[in-house]
């Protein structure tokens, strides 16, 4: 047989943008050998009729540095596709690491990335002391490939033990901090990673070390980056503001590295600051700098009654109601006077987090058979179907269910326009999953498979080939991931292949697969048919086959290293 | 509109820093007694939705801290203090009737 893996008649969607084509994909040792009609047989052989395949694609924003020691697959990453992923994120990295220090990396993990203690501790061995000591210890034992950036806060700590969290740098101490900065992207790092944000605590109440940080610092640091030609900034300044802008624009120029920013989604409640910063990031581009923002695909969903709800606990009166004996509340619910007064909070002039539109929230399913019309319909349409005024309509039918009709609600990213434009930016990186963190309240392994259901099949914000870029050949580019992203001959073969005619993502689950029994969310997908990574298959059809083919990404510093030597 | 009175607990069963959860139309709520006055809120976190029968703890005066992430809240007022404009405690007021503690809520 010629080749490893033939892939039959799919509709190839090549990662850079351009239009899909019917044609096979070859692999032999792992790469793309040739893509079109192919005579010349295989061992393994996979029927894509129908299917889309693509490059498989990177999920650069995870927090999944301690999962990856116990967990290969990254859970639940190839799931939904992702070949490869991006660690070291918003600060918080598990290397370098000098004994004594540990418990201060651990103390971050556990508040800021929500990480439970337990799984933690047992999960995690230490066995490593640089960043390159880290990523060895992954060699040979990854089910997908794995980079990471390192970490202001393991690095603040290794120069400052626990006066990192307390003062200033001294001059010697940032000196330090500089060396073992460069030491790491030696060993392979792909960039590093800083975090301001003013809600980013330790298990303590401390401030997370890089916040004690001033520019002269960070900027000496990145200095390291820019000295040596590579590797990407990760930042996260907390709550968004113009004048961050300012900040990023400085860091690019002086860099000349790519930026990345946390993070731009359209919220109801400030419906034109997704506008304003795609204003405030384009100059730092038109000038020939890069400051990417981040931004997340999938919606904040609530879906409630008003039997059980916390929707509307920022309006007095409603939230009074809801902690009311469900036989008083109905009663309450159909006062005329009551409602004047539910009216009157929705309608004020003050800011909340609701967006106070009867356009967004709708009826998601309903109790009673002869109400099945309405299912799907926004509260402003019910109230036109039903000749009533929109809060009318909403509790009148809420009180003919019994409370028991359940609503759909989105305060941020359910405004399709606006998401379109910002996904389609150049100016954004799309995904911030956070794979590995928070596990106990949320799962955003889906936030490629939502992209293609919701916004491309169901909404068509982008085209196919426009979202396939943005998961693949766009956060390759902007990280320096050498040969993937790419369905090219030569490339790594890390793909995906799908149904767009289904995929989309499931909503997250309990599962109890971390150490210590410690708890966390999963989620599964829909369509998505087979993950390839380096040539061989990794998820068949949602069965995971065991196989062990990931790699570790190094960085430009590591592979230029590598190849003097 | 109305206004009722919830009984949720008789004067002098909550010891001080004591929680005590009740279910308020199928809602959980915490009450506790601080410094000679009683404070209602609701169980979950409004950040990520711990659960502060657990992770609360009651600092100084009247302030509550969520242990996951130690983020604090007033319990007069549900505003968050640490951080500043982080997302707001839902609280209820609370107060004496009688032998009872009670949960006043208006319409």
């Amino acid at each position: 047989m010629a080749y490893d893996l033939l892939i039959r008649g799919g509709r190839v969607v090549d990662g850079s943008g351009l239009p899909s084509y019917v044609a096979d994909v070859a692999v032999k040792d792992g790469k793309v050998a040739e893509i079109g009609k192919i005579k010349d047989g295989a061992t393994k052989t996979i029927d894509a009729g129908g299917l889309a395949v693509s490059p498989g694609f990177i999920d650069h924003h995870t927090h999944l540095d301690a999962q990856m020691l116990w967990d290969p697959y990254g859970t639940c990453e190839p799931q939904h596709g992702i070949t490869s992923v991006v660690m070291g994120n918003c600060g918080l990295s598990l290397a370098p690491v000098r004994q004594g220090i540990e418990d201060a990396v651990v103390k971050s993990f556990v508040r800021v990335e929500a990480i439970p203690r337990k799984a933690l501790e047992q999960g995690v061995k230490w066995n490593w002391r640089s960043y390159g000591d880290y990523l060895d210890n992954f060699e040979g034992k990854l089910g997908i490939n794995v980079g990471g950036l390192v970490g202001h806060i393991a690095v603040r700590h290794h120069a400052m033990g626990e006066e990192a969290v307390e003062r200033k740098a001294t001059g010697a101490e940032v000196q330090k901090m500089r060396g073992l900065v460069l030491e790491a992207m030696e060993g392979g790092a792909l960039g590093m990673s800083t975090n301001r944000n003013d809600r980013h605590m330790r298990e303590d109440g401390k401030p997370v070390a890089s916040r004690l940080a001033d520019d002269d610092e960070l900027f000496a640091l990145c200095d390291v980056l820019a000295e040596r030609n590579a590797g990407v900034i990760e930042t996260i300044l907390g709550r968004n503001k113009i004048e961050h802008f300012k900040w990023y624009h400085e860091l690019a120029k002086r860099t000349q590295r790519p930026i990345l920013w946390q993070s731009l989604q359209h919220r109801w409640a400030e419906p034109n600051l997704w506008r304003e910063q795609l204003d405030a990031v384009e100059p730092i581009f038109k000038a020939g700098y890069q400051a990417y923002g981040l931004s997340m695909t999938v919606p904040l969903v609530r879906h409630f009654t008003l039997k059980d709800c916390q929707v509307f606990d920022e309006f007095p009166t409603w939230k009074n109601l809801m902690f009311l004996p469900v036989e008083v509340r109905k009663q309450a619910f159909a006062d005329a006077d009551t409602r004047k007064k539910m009216l009157a909070e929705l309608t004020s002039s003050r800011e909340t987090n609701y967006h106070k539109r009867w356009d967004i929230p709708k009826v998601e399913r309903v109790a009673n058979a002869e109400n099945q019309k309405y299912v799907g319909k926004t509260l402003a349409e019910l109230a036109t179907m039903r000749n009533q005024a929109p809060l009318d309509a909403f509790l009148d039918l809420s009180l003919e269910e019994n409370l028991e009709t359940i609503f759909w609600n989105a305060n941020n990213g359910g405004d399709s326009k606006a998401m379109g434009e910002i996904l389609r930016s150049p100016y954004v990186l799309v995904g911030t999953s956070d794979a590995g963190a928070h596990v106990l309240f949320g799962a955003d392994f889906g936030y490629g498979t939502i992209l293609l259901g919701l916004w491309v099949r169901e909404r068509q914000v982008m085209t196919l080939e426009q979202a396939v870029h943005k998961l693949t050949f766009h956060p390759a580019s902007i990280f320096g991931l050498q040969d993937r992203g790419l369905l090219r001959p030569g490339y790594a073969a890390d793909m995906a292949i799908f149904d767009p005619k289904t995929i989309n993502a499931e909503e997250p689950e309990w599962a109890n697969d971390y150490p210590a029994g410690s708890k966390r969310m999963v989620q599964r997908s829909v369509g998505l048919h087979y993950t390839i990574v380096n040539g061989t298959v990794i998820n068949d059809q949602g069965h995971m086959t065991g196989e062990l083919p990931g790699q570790v990404m190094r960085g430009p510093l590591y592979r230029q290293q590598k190849a003097a030597a | 509109m109305g206004v009722s009175y919830i009984p949720v607990a008789r004067i002098g069963e909550l010891a001080p820093g004591v929680m005590k959860e009740v279910d308020l139309g199928g809602r959980q709520v915490l009450v506790t007694l601080v410094e000679g006055k009683y404070f209602a809120f609701s169980r979950q976190c409004p950040h990520e939705e711990a659960d502060l029968k657990t992770a609360g703890q009651i600092l100084d005066g009247t302030k509550l801290r969520c242990n996951n992430h130690s983020y604090c809240f007033d319990l007069s007022t549900g505003e968050c203090t640490l951080p500043r404009g982080g997302p707001p405690l839902t609280v209820l007021p609370a107060e004496e009737r009688g032998e009872e503690i009670c949960i006043k809520l208006e319409w």
